[in-house]
């Protein structure tokens, strides 16, 4: 009886998964203007998530203008030719809907969560805010107070925060000379003295339906789509102006190797971590699947070389991680990273911790490590399908540096075609002993409380 | 959470074989007529169909209640185990107690240590973790489908063999250690222990880890909690996942048969929030900005009171950026980032509460522009825009809580816990 039950359930699975990857597979399509859509059905409940992604962000800004990608997404929320004054989120907001917006180095993306019917609603506000944004110049107006704000913002979020404060200033040394150099809320006085014209003008050159990709995740099917997005996006006219050349480039390997100190009275638990030049998914595919393997192996869980030698055997330290920054365009650091025991100076910390990736780099992995790390890798492909809202901020995030829905479907099979040979040849290439890299030691101040 | 209770709405009740569900969810939501299938003996099912979810309820044959959303969709299984009493049931001077139990429940189990149960997990790519809050005890197991029975047969062995070994409990001792230094110069954590000590300071939920409260404990005192915290008698159990009542009950019961049959935990008092006296706390931090909080008391659900009053919070501070603190603080004004408040129902704990953050010249402005909104709010109460506004958003809001496996199974445990009822 059991087994009987247990083989119908099997070609029950058979069969099931063959219809479910058809159920959940994006499809794409591109509108007359140039916009691109993505469409990621999910029909678990009558909800949508619709975001618009534009390709422009903190990597495009003017010499002198950094924060205006992150302070212009703020003023999107302001007032429109048909949509009065703050009114933008009360209509979305009293259609049941949530919603926000977010900038990074590579994009900038508006999104709402709503019930499917509202979904042509927040297509015709979306692409209002497309064409009809208007910018207020009153010197004491919404402009300026909504800098305030950014300013508040970047307080909450680096100035409150001595590990944040010693993040930002490594990252700048680790991509000196690329537009990543200047975190993307901006510095200070450059937020402080942004204008609405900075704004207006950021508007005209990068607002544009051929600049923008519409991904819509949830209770829909692309026909549906299709339908709503040509009636209400599909009406816009392309701007006309040309696009402009991203200032995406290769990052240069680090010219000397620095040791950066911030020493802050809040601090209270120092810590220790090593800024190394890694890859890119989108530049080096095959080797950043290999080094997230890697990593992973290295410093990625409480199994990892990493815990198990430090925390576990050593006792040297209560934390000890390696990852990498691997979703931007252009490369970012892989990071090895510890937090000390009571009582261990970071010196000790430090020597534990280089000793055993010398270790790594002399010895390899084993065959079992790397089957369960790329496993691993892949199964959360397949957790990330519970969240709607990540599905949609996943396929928008690569499409929108340049990626295709094609290259994020075979992830899982791509990860689990990772060779040992392969992961060890990436995080010796990374974590070769004549890198230069950037070390961080996050320290309490002298003289406490 | 809240709103589930406002309008899960029609119901319709049928009991139904388990094993009838088990083609039903190939085709999405079970219909009526499927679930009068032929019975499997044993498991009585009933059924609710929601607006957004259909949920199962049963009782497993070895006594421990579930509630299930059989969602076919995504090839994974989440199961969420709770029990009543938390860190308030730590005996005076072992604060940490129920922390260090949680932290243990995958630190080691039969024959695995520490690091064999780990890689026992990663093995099967599934997470199993446990925490102790100050009234729950909670475990989360999540699994591929593929691997539901394995997962689930390692979680047994933690519940019936837990080794609370040396070494993973001197790595807990090592991380509070440094815990008790971080949280002195963490804003929030100081803004919670001023609240505590201004409305309940003798309450169990006031009570802090120290120094000694840690060096008390050991691993033959944790494991011996474990038998009080975690029994049958007080498991409740929530599930969303690509399973049917019939493949999940005999997973569960296996779960629970390590388990200790029953044990009392000590009650808590509610706290009396309306009591205390009216206090103001400035607690210097050297950081650019201040984080400002406010507490007071709030309502209880049974109160017929308590609807309005969650929809009154939307309008003062629960709407994000519809509310009128935002909309003055941040919006008007440049002050902040943002300004919030909310409702806690929890009934021995009533409060309402509220916060945000400026830069550190502008706090008295900050605080002086809460409570002018606060009084104007008072006198003048809301527009009928605004009500009609806050009840649109609550309303019609209410399905983004059902899009995902995770969303459903904490939903389905808030109202278990606090007792709500399917509908």
């Amino acid at each position: 009886m059991k087994r009987s039950l247990a083989a119908g359930l099997f070609a029950l699975f058979a069969s099931h998964a063959v219809a479910e990857e058809a159920v959940w597979t994006p499809s794409t399509f591109t509108l007359d203007n140039g916009m691109e859509v993505v469409v990621i059905p999910d029909h678990r409940a009558p909800v949508v998530t619709h975001m618009v992604w534009y390709k422009v962000g903190a990597v495009d800004e003017a010499p002198g203008k950094s924060g205006i990608a992150h302070l212009f997404e703020h003023v999107m929320f302001k007032e429109t030719k048909n949509i009065g004054p703050e009114e933008f989120t009360s209509i979305v907001q009293r259609s049941g809907g949530q919603l926000n917006a977010f900038t990074s180095w590579d994009y900038t993306a508006y999104y709402e969560r709503v019930a499917k019917p509202q979904l042509g609603k927040m297509m015709e506000l979306e692409a209002e805010r497309m064409v009809n944004l208007i910018i207020n110049d009153d010197p004491k107006g919404p402009f300026i107070s909504e800098r305030d704000v950014v300013k508040e913002e970047r307080r909450q979020r680096i100035d409150n925060n001595p590990g944040v404060i010693l993040q930002e200033q490594v990252l700048s040394q680790i991509w000196k000379g690329h537009p990543y150099e200047i975190t993307v809320i901006g510095k200070m006085d450059e937020v402080a003295a942004l204008t609405p014209q900075d704004g207006l003008d950021f508007y005209k050159h990068y607002y544009s339906p051929e600049n923008a990709i519409l991904v819509v995740a949830g209770d829909v099917t692309p026909d549906e789509v299709r339908t709503l997005a040509e009636a209400n996006y599909g009406v816009i006219p392309r701007s006309g102006t040309p696009p402009t050349e991203r200032k995406w480039r290769a990052v240069a390997p680090l010219s000397e190797t620095l040791t950066l100190e911030h020493a802050d009275p809040k601090v209270r638990q120092p810590s220790w971590s090593r800024y190394y030049l890694g890859y890119s998914q989108l530049r080096q595919p095959k080797e950043t699947l290999a080094l997230e393997v890697g990593l992973e192996i290295l410093g990625g869980g409480m199994t990892s070389r990493l815990y198990q030698s430090l925390v576990e055997q050593q006792q040297v330290a209560i934390a000890a991680n390696a990852y990498g920054y691997t979703s931007l365009h252009d490369e970012g650091p892989a990071v090895l990273s510890a937090s000390p025991a009571p009582g261990v100076s970071l010196e000790t910390l430090e020597t534990a911790l280089m000793t055993e990736v010398e270790k790594v780099l002399a010895e390899g992995f084993t065959e079992a490590e790397v089957v369960r790390a790329r496993n691993k890798l892949a199964a959360d492909a397949i957790y990330a399908r519970d969240s709607q809202s990540g599905m949609a901020n996943l396929f928008g995030g690569w499409l929108a540096i340049g990626g295709t829905v094609d290259q994020l479907l075979a992830y899982p099979d791509d990860v689990r075609a990772v060779t040992p040979e392969e992961a060890i040849a990436a995080v010796r290439a990374v974590f070769a002993p004549d890198k230069n890299y950037i070390e961080a030691h996050l320290l309490p101040a002298e003289g406490d409380l | 959470m809240r709103t589930t209770q406002l309008l899960l709405g029609a119901v319709a009740l049928s009991v139904l074989s388990g094993c009838s569900t088990v083609h039903g969810w190939f085709q999405g939501k079970p219909e009526p007529a499927e679930l009068a299938a032929p019975a499997e003996p044993g498991l009585a099912v009933t059924v609710h169909e929601g607006e957004f979810a259909t949920i199962q309820q049963f009782v497993t044959p070895g006594g421990v209640s579930v509630w299930l959303v059989s969602e076919p969709s995504i090839p994974i299984l989440a199961v969420e185990m709770a029990w009543k009493g938390g860190a308030a049931a730590d005996p005076a001077g072992m604060q940490g107690l129920g922390e260090v139990v949680a932290y243990s429940m995958n630190e080691g189990a039969g024959d695995l240590d520490s690091l064999a149960f780990q890689t026992a997990m990663e093995d099967l790519n599934m997470s199993f973790g446990c925490t102790a809050g100050a009234e729950w005890t909670s475990c989360s197991v999540s699994s591929l489908t593929d691997n539901a029975d394995d997962a689930m047969a390692l979680v047994a062995t933690a519940f019936a063999a837990p080794r609370f070994d040396e070494g993973p409990f001197q790595r807990f001792l090592r991380e509070e250690e440094v815990g008790l230094q971080t949280r002195e110069t963490n804003a929030g954590y100081l803004a919670w222990r001023a609240t505590a000590q201004a409305l309940y300071p003798d309450h169990p939920f006031a009570r802090e880890t120290t120094a000694e409260s840690l060096a008390a404990l050991t691993p033959a005192l944790a494991r011996e909690h474990m038998r009080t915290l975690m029994t049958r008698d007080r498991l409740i159990v929530t599930a969303v996942g690509a399973v049917s009542p019939a493949e999940l009950a005999p997973l569960v019961d296996e779960v629970a048969a390590g388990l200790a049959e029953a044990a009392t935990i000590p009650e808590v008092a509610p706290v009396d929030v309306a009591a205390a006296p009216v206090t103001e706390v400035v607690i210097d931090l050297p950081q650019p900005q201040s984080l400002v909080r406010f507490v007071g008391p709030g309502i209880d659900r049974t109160n017929p009171d308590f609807f309005p009053a969650y929809v009154l919070n939307y309008t003062i501070g629960g709407g994000g950026f519809e509310s009128r603190l935002m909309k003055t603080l941040r919006v008007q004004k440049g002050l902040t980032y943002g300004v919030s408040t909310s409702l806690d129902p929890n009934p021995m704990l009533l409060t309402w509460s509220g916060g945000g953050q400026t830069k550190n010249e502008s706090a008295g402005e900050f605080v002086a522009g809460v409570k002018d909104e606060l009084q104007a709010f008072i006198d003048g109460g809301v527009t009928e825009q605004e009500l009609s506004d806050a009840k649109a958003y609550l309303v019609g809001s209410y399905p983004l809580g059902f899009d995902s496996n995770a969303k459903i199974a904490s939903q389905m445990m808030n109202v278990r816990q606090d007792d709500l009822g399917v509908d």
